[in-house]
């Protein structure tokens, strides 16, 4: 049960995170061409393919205490290796890209003659940003949350390598069912499979029912 | 809220480059052209949703645009009540939220409301408010759109095309409102049509645009005798507009008086009753007779006095068609009809001379009635 609390805290966490920047890159992507914009794009796509132990290894050697984000380079210690809020960082990462493309497509799908007529009426960009896009993209942009909360509560590769695997600590469900079936535990590992692929169903078929919602208005 | 508009814009586009300059001190104009001229590029440049354009755009004394001095406000600081051809409704927002999207404009709560409530009457949008966008009809989102402008207190009133698409009973039913708008609200209003008739009925003073350049401008009654003898524009037929209030509901139509004693007979059509109506007959359908005829179907005839003659081409050229402005009743009233360079010669036409304008009435259709 504490794996599914962990796994629980450090997906909704891990959502949140990631959520504000990756609505911000749908909306660049969406909204502005800049010289290098297909370099961002690929960079901002490359953890959806590298396997997630790379991009471990990589946040590994960020934070390492020699790193460039390490207390050496920092002067501070930003207590991620092996932490919870190491696991958040791990499961943000790999769920940036699904977020961000989906957060893509959600702001596409907003016609931009009625932000520029939303501009005649009055209202500043940032207003228009509030009022017109983010509503009119909010089914999209709720499915991107829930896309991103599915691969953060899979995480495992990118998880294990920054947060270890510590019982009751880091340990969440992904790795719980990892030791079970290492320890030939294999009841408990069922059960929690069980219990992953409920919540999965779930958050799918949530995201699955929004972004059809979304297409059959438009 | 006078003040006038000065327009001096050049805008390079893909297949030509629009270049227009008007300076009018009127306040209700209109741009005719067909479609692809550049209007609407007009409209969207005089809104600021054109970042390419350069030149001058003053509204009522106010800069929008300047070049030469580096000004270009930004469409939310312009005050440009837009009304696109497609209405662009907040599809997230109710009736009464698209019309208050822009309320935060127009300046102080007095007014505000005092306007507000206003568009709600003459727009008869009261019974709309708490409607969802995707639930009206196309008139009432034409109604909703042009509501939503002006309850943001507009210094300029731009329409794209509000009737295009629709069809001839829808049309008639919008007319009125554009009609009334003008008369209730003092906004200067641009109007953008490819509809002469309409152009006519509603704007004061108009610009005819071909490939992103100014044909004529001025007047409009002027400029729509001159700009059709304009090659470009030979094919469409000269529609003359009149008005006036209904004398007598006939079995046969309406009998529309158009001044003291002077009176039309005009078909029914579907309407029942009317008070006023507004109609369109073509400047084809009107026979010139010198003498008054007798023994005739056709059931108006009205004398007047040759005014204008214009002619498209050199005067011996054959077949080609000839306008011909003629003054009626006690003089103010002006009917347009089209002959033949033959029958100009045939008939020794000249100006000045006493005609009567012949015409049946199933060839006048009703454009609106109020």
């Amino acid at each position: 049960m504490t794996a599914l609390l962990i796994s629980l805290k450090v997906s909704l966490v891990a959502t949140l995170v990631v959520l504000p920047p990756g609505i911000a890159l749908g909306l660049l992507f969406a909204r502005r061409n800049f010289p290098g914009k297909s370099i961002v794009e690929t960079l901002t796509y490359l953890s959806l393919v590298l396997p997630p132990t790379a991009v471990g290894y990589l946040l590994l050697s960020l934070l390492a205490r020699r790193g460039p984000l390490g207390v050496n380079a920092l002067g501070l210690d930003l207590d991620l290796l092996f932490t919870w809020k190491g696991a958040v960082l791990a499961s943000a990462v790999m769920a940036l890209p699904l977020v961000v493309r989906t957060a893509r497509i959600a702001f596409e799908g907003v016609n931009p003659r009625l932000e520029s007529m939303g501009r005649t009426l009055g209202m500043g960009p940032m207003r228009v940003l509030w009022e017109i896009t983010l509503p009119l993209a909010r089914r999209g942009l709720l499915a991107s949350g829930i896309l991103g909360f599915s691969r953060a509560l899979g995480e495992f590769g990118a998880t294990v390598i920054v947060a270890g695997n510590i019982p009751g600590k880091t340990q969440t469900l992904a790795l719980a069912i990892f030791n079970d079936i290492q320890i030939g535990r294999d009841d408990e590992a069922r059960r929690l499979v069980g219990l992953t692929a409920v919540l999965a169903f779930v958050a799918i078929w949530i995201s699955e029912r929004l972004l059809s919602q979304r297409r059959k208005r438009a | 809220m006078t003040g006038g508009i000065t327009l001096d814009l050049k805008i390079p586009l893909e297949r030509f480059s629009l270049e227009v300059k008007w300076e009018t001190e009127e306040s209700s104009l209109g741009i005719f052209g067909h479609s692809g001229a550049g209007k609407t590029t007009i409209l969207e440049a005089l809104a600021g949703l054109r970042p390419q354009a350069r030149g001058l755009i003053r509204v009522s004394g106010e800069t929008w645009l300047d070049s030469s001095k580096g000004i270009d406000l930004p469409p939310e600081k312009r005050g440009a009540g837009y009304v696109p051809q497609d209405t662009l409704l907040f599809p997230h927002r109710d009736v009464l939220g698209n019309l208050l999207s822009g309320a935060h404009r127009s300046n102080g709560p007095w007014r505000r409301r005092l306007s507000f409530e206003k568009v709600l009457e003459v727009l008869e949008l009261r019974s709309l408010k708490e409607a969802r966008v995707d639930e009206l009809s196309g008139g009432e989102r034409q109604r909703v759109a042009l509501g939503r402008a002006l309850c943001s207190g507009p210094s300029l009133l731009l329409l794209d095309e509000p009737l295009a698409g629709m069809d001839l009973p829808l049309r008639r039913r919008i007319l009125p409102y554009l009609i009334r708008v003008r008369e209730e609200f003092s906004v200067p209003t641009l109007f953008v049509s490819h509809d002469a008739s309409e152009m006519r009925l509603l704007c004061r003073e108009v610009m005819v645009l071909e490939m992103g350049k100014e044909l004529a401008h001025g007047r409009t009654e002027e400029v729509f005798f001159d700009a059709s003898l304009h090659p470009v524009f030979r094919e469409e037929v000269f529609e003359n507009v009149l008005q006036g209030a209904v004398q007598e509901i006939k079995e046969s139509g309406f009998l529309v008086e158009l001044e003291r004693d002077v009176c039309v007979l005009i078909p029914r059509g579907a309407f029942g009753g009317a008070a006023k109506v507004v109609f369109g007959l073509r400047a084809e359908d009107i026979l010139l007779s010198l003498a008054p005829p007798v023994g005739l179907s056709a059931q108006n005839v009205l004398p007047g006095i040759i005014r204008q003659i214009r002619q498209a081409g050199q005067a011996e050229e054959q077949d080609v068609p000839v306008l011909v402005e003629v003054a009626f009743g006690r003089g103010d009233q002006r009917m347009v009809a089209s002959i033949t360079s033959q029958a100009r010669s045939r008939l020794k036409l000249a100006e000045g001379s006493e005609v009567h304008l012949v015409f049946k009435a199933q060839s006048c259709r009703i454009l609106t009635t109020r």
